[in-house]
């Protein structure tokens, strides 16, 4: 019944190693401490910590709870990725010899060893007025009449735990501490698709903000590291196809979204230089003239008369019809990425099965 | 030093203590949340299967049927008046839910999806996926945000504030910035939640520590049906982890080591979907009789087909594959009893007030009582939402009446020296193994079946404990996250409550819901027990006393399924 990655339950013990980032806060000192553990073959990293804390170091601290992947207590980093960690199964990691580094989560102020300051983390979901606006003061006698297909689209952004993984990893965030982050566009996202929602054309503008969703770089760790299937990415993109379909485009970041398009459709592929000024207005592009002036010298920019036109412009000028038609300009033309379940399934967390069937 | 006075103050944020934030708050009254968690990261999120109310959409249903059913199923030991009150408020709740933006699944027509759970006369169960519990403390969560209430995060409390003969407030010390915190109420209500980390094997998160009850405990007030642990049929070994009801309630089968679904010889009607306590002693019986598997039945899903476990067991699946290394699609899943609920707990009226004036309880932390000796699956999530909203509301009205509110500098001061006294000392020792042994100790002398000598014995290990227990040592001393000096306390929290649990098994000589005693007492003996076992601590120790079940439409009858 059991595969080689998850052995009968308690039938074996295994050697653990780990090393913790430390961090005391009251002194500020920081140490990378290591520690073996003799442990059952079936634990996870939260139950390695446990054992820890009990039979080595009371000290050692960490946040838990549910200890099944939904109260969101316990992300952490493990050699520079986050994870639960009471989703990650120790025993190929402790079998290989690998001695992982374990560290609080990235993009939050540390507290303490792996517990980190979530607060900003709260107020960034706060900003983005999280809860259902029905449009109503009084609710009906009995329930909204809703199909599940209508439903469906707001079912991964639904699985959020908060855990923040996808915050510790964000590249923008990085960069720019004000920028909203996955995790709660992902939660904008959850009201914006909700068709019971009556504001979503005000958050939109909202959510289109400076700091907002167009400020992501699309490198796709949020996606990667989110331990529910949220997909984050996904719920940004959704947002950003639903504000251009609401012809909300006060960001540069849509006048660029839409000059692909509009590029694509006129001439089948896409003008680079005139992405510029379309993008960030002619002011813009009249101070970036030196670089301008730079690539013609360097043949990067094409005779601009006559236009060039693709061949089969009529291919592009298809595709996008065909958008239209199935009113697939907004969240639904998004591609997603793995559907969540497909994402468990082909998870090569240590543990967990993998399996043949994934064209299924 | 007093942080700040409220008119109610809410112990827990889970799904019983953030509705009846969002109820008190509506009522005008000034409403803050203390949680050692989070509220998010409350177990209440850790529910799966569903929300039982009447809705009809499903097959014909009647808030009157629900309540048979939860009387029947609770074996006659739920005070009917307020079982009644839950099954008729139940379905306006679930609508109000449903206005705040709960995401549930969905029938053919668009109205709320209901499935089948055990022991109920319809398919009454409402769901989102596999993942209510998630689903509805998040929606509670966003409506507390919406409505700006406070909420006092990662504090631990550790002390009610007794003045006058009322409740007027709560000690607690900050995780994040360590100290104590004395923080003023004219009400404080409780939703801790359950204690199950009282086993070894168990449901329930690690914050399960029972601490509200034991607060109550500790000022007075009595426990009300302290030996109605539930074990859940489908727990994950060797973690415990819960797989829902909901598998069963698509269809699901049990099976022993011959392949057999057992369950034809204890339940030959209702087969899967019989009451929970009467699947775990079928399920323990056959494990015990050497039809068991390393110390499992299987839960067989594969005849769902992939489609349905995708869509409507997801959670389930993804739980099996990490825990167990299972993909249900293709292969069964190894299961158990674990501990899951406590049907026992605060005794409260059916507005959720305890004897203490100023002092309420609501959901699992409370016994109203609900579910007697056994509660069905889906009444849980109800009950924390239809008594949340009747505690909160009960609390706001009787603060605004014009209450003061006191805390007496020697409640500090006695608060303080306990702490010093416990942190100062450096010799003896930590807390795990006395945990450890707490857990093991109870699942193998108070678990799904007892005896008497076996509860004889547990007793002299709990009052062992408790000598140890004495003179624990705390090993971090810092006040940064100092969640060793919280779980040394919620250890003691754990010991007294085992130690009132055990006398009640005692004294309840019959066999009645998750209280079995096949050995010497293998039947209902409603001429003796058809009572509640109330238990307080005077004079150092537990005292046992009985307090009438409240009666209305139903007499007893004979329990099959």
């Amino acid at each position: 019944m059991h595969s080689e990655l998850a052995p009968a339950p308690g039938s074996t013990t295994i050697d653990v190693a780990l090393k913790i980032w430390r961090y005391d806060a009251e002194t500020g000192e920081k140490e990378l401490k290591r520690y073996e553990v003799e442990a059952p073959d079936w634990v996870t990293l939260l139950d390695v910590l446990d054992i820890i804390k009990d039979k080595h170091d009371g000290t050692l601290a960490y946040r838990k709870s549910c200890r099944m992947m939904i109260c969101g207590s316990c992300g952490m980093r493990m050699d520079g990725a986050a994870v639960l960690a009471c989703k990650t199964r120790m025993y190929d990691i402790a079998k290989s010899g690998h001695v992982p580094v374990i560290s609080s989560m990235g993009n939050m102020p540390v507290i303490k060893d792996l517990v980190v300051d979530m607060d900003p983390f709260w107020g960034k979901i706060r900003r983005m007025k999280p809860w259902l606006d029905p449009g109503y003061e009084e609710p009906l006698e009995k329930e909204r009449i809703v199909s599940q297909q209508q439903m469906n689209v707001i079912h991964k952004e639904a699985l959020c735990i908060m855990c923040g993984c996808c915050v510790s990893e964000c590249n923008s965030m990085e960069s720019d501490p004000d920028f909203f982050g996955p995790a709660a566009l992902a939660k904008g996202m959850r009201f914006v698709g909700d068709v019971r929602d009556q504001a979503d054309v005000a958050r939109l503008n909202d959510y289109n903000d400076e700091h907002g969703i167009w400020d992501c770089t699309r490198c796709y760790f949020c996606n990667e590291r989110c331990p529910k299937g949220v997909d984050p990415r996904d719920a940004i993109a959704k947002l950003g196809a639903e504000s251009i379909k609401e012809g909300i485009d006060h960001d540069m970041g849509a006048k660029h979204a839409q000059w692909f398009v509009t590029s694509a459709k006129t001439t089948g592929w896409l003008r680079e230089t005139e992405l510029v000024p379309k993008t960030q207005g002619v002011v813009e592009a009249i101070k970036q003239t030196r670089f301008a002036l730079s690539l013609v010298k360097h043949g990067k920019v094409p005779p601009p008369f006559p236009p060039h036109v693709a061949d089969r412009v009529g291919e592009a000028r298809k595709l996008y019809h065909l958008v239209k038609e199935q009113g697939r300009d907004g969240a639904l033309g998004i591609v997603q990425g793995e559907h969540a379940l497909g994402r468990i399934e082909f998870s090569e967390q240590a543990g967990v099965k993998t399996t043949e069937t994934e064209t299924t | 030093m007093v942080e700040a006075k409220h008119d109610v103050l809410i112990v827990g944020a889970g799904c019983a203590g953030m509705r009846a934030a969002i109820e008190a708050h509506d009522a005008g009254a000034d409403v803050a949340l203390l949680s050692k968690i989070h509220p998010v990261r409350s177990h209440s999120g850790a529910a799966e299967g569903g929300i039982n109310a009447a809705l009809g959409n499903a097959s014909e249903d009647s808030p009157a049927e629900h309540a048979y059913d939860t009387v029947k199923g609770s074996d006659y030991l739920g005070d009917q008046d307020a079982i009644e009150i839950l099954c008729n408020e139940a379905p306006g709740d679930v609508y109000q839910l449903e206005h705040w933006g709960a995401v549930f699944s969905r029938t053919d027509d668009g109205r709320i999806a209901q499935r089948p759970f055990g022991a109920a006369g319809a398919p009454r169960t409402a769901y989102a996926a596999d993942i209510t519990g998630h689903v509805l403390v998040h929606v509670l969560y966003e409506q507390v945000m919406k409505r700006e209430i406070p909420t006092y995060e990662e504090f631990f409390a550790w002390k009610l504030v007794m003045n006058d003969d009322r409740c007027q407030g709560v000690i607690a010390w900050d995780l994040l910035n360590g100290g104590l915190k004395s923080i003023g109420a004219k009400t404080v209500i409780l939703t801790t939640g359950g204690a199950g980390r009282l086993y070894v094997g168990t449901t329930n998160a690690y914050a399960c520590t029972g601490d509200g009850m034991a607060l109550a405990l500790r000022v007075g007030v009595p426990l009300k049906d302290m030996e109605m642990m539930q074990f859940h049929p489908t727990t994950l070994s060797p973690t415990g982890v819960l797989i829902t009801e909901g598998t069963r309630g698509e269809g699901a089968y049990l099976l022993n080591s011959e392949g057999e679904r057992f369950l034809k010889r204890y339940a030959p009607n209702a087969m899967e979907l019989a009451s929970r306590d009467v699947i775990s002693r079928a399920e323990q019986t056959e494990i015990d009789e050497g039809r068991g598997i390393n110390g499992n039945v299987i839960l067989d899903l594969r005849h769902l087909g992939a489609e349905k476990i995708l869509e409507r067991l997801h959670g389930t699946r993804e739980l099996s594959m990490t825990f167990a290394g299972v993909d249900p699609i293709y292969e069964p899943i190894p299961v158990r009893p674990g501990a899951h609920y406590h049907m026992g707990g605060v005794d409260t009226d059916v507005w959720g007030l305890t004897e203490v004036e100023g002092l309420y309880a609501a959901g699992e932390c409370a016994c109203v009582s609900v579910h007697g000796a056994n509660r069905l699956g889906g009444n849980a999530l109800m009950e924390t939402i239809t008594y949340g909203k009747r505690v909160g509301r009960h609390a706001a009205d009787w603060a605004l009446s014009n209450t003061t509110v006191e805390v007496p500098p020697s409640v500090e001061a006695d608060a303080e020296r306990e702490l010093k006294e416990l942190l100062d000392r450096r010799e003896g020792e930590r807390p795990w193994s006395i945990r450890d042994e707490l857990a093991e100790s109870m699942h193998e002398n108070f678990g799904v079946f007892r005896r008497e000598e076996q509860m004889r014995k547990q007793g002299e290990i709990v009052t062992g404990l408790r000598e140890r227990y004495e003179s624990v040592v705390v090993e971090d001393k810092g006040n940064v996250f100092n969640n060793d000096l919280t779980q040394a306390l919620e250890l003691g929290f754990l010991l007294d409550l085992a130690a009132c649990m055990v006398p009640c098994g005692i004294e309840r000589k019959e066999s009645r819901g998750a209280h079995a005693r096949p050995y010497d007492y293998p039947d209902r003996d409603d001429e003796h027990y058809l009572k509640h076992t109330l238990v307080s601590w005077a004079d150092g120790e537990p005292r046992v006393d009985w307090k009438p079940v409240t009666m209305t439409n139903w007499k007893p009858q004979e329990r099959t399924y």
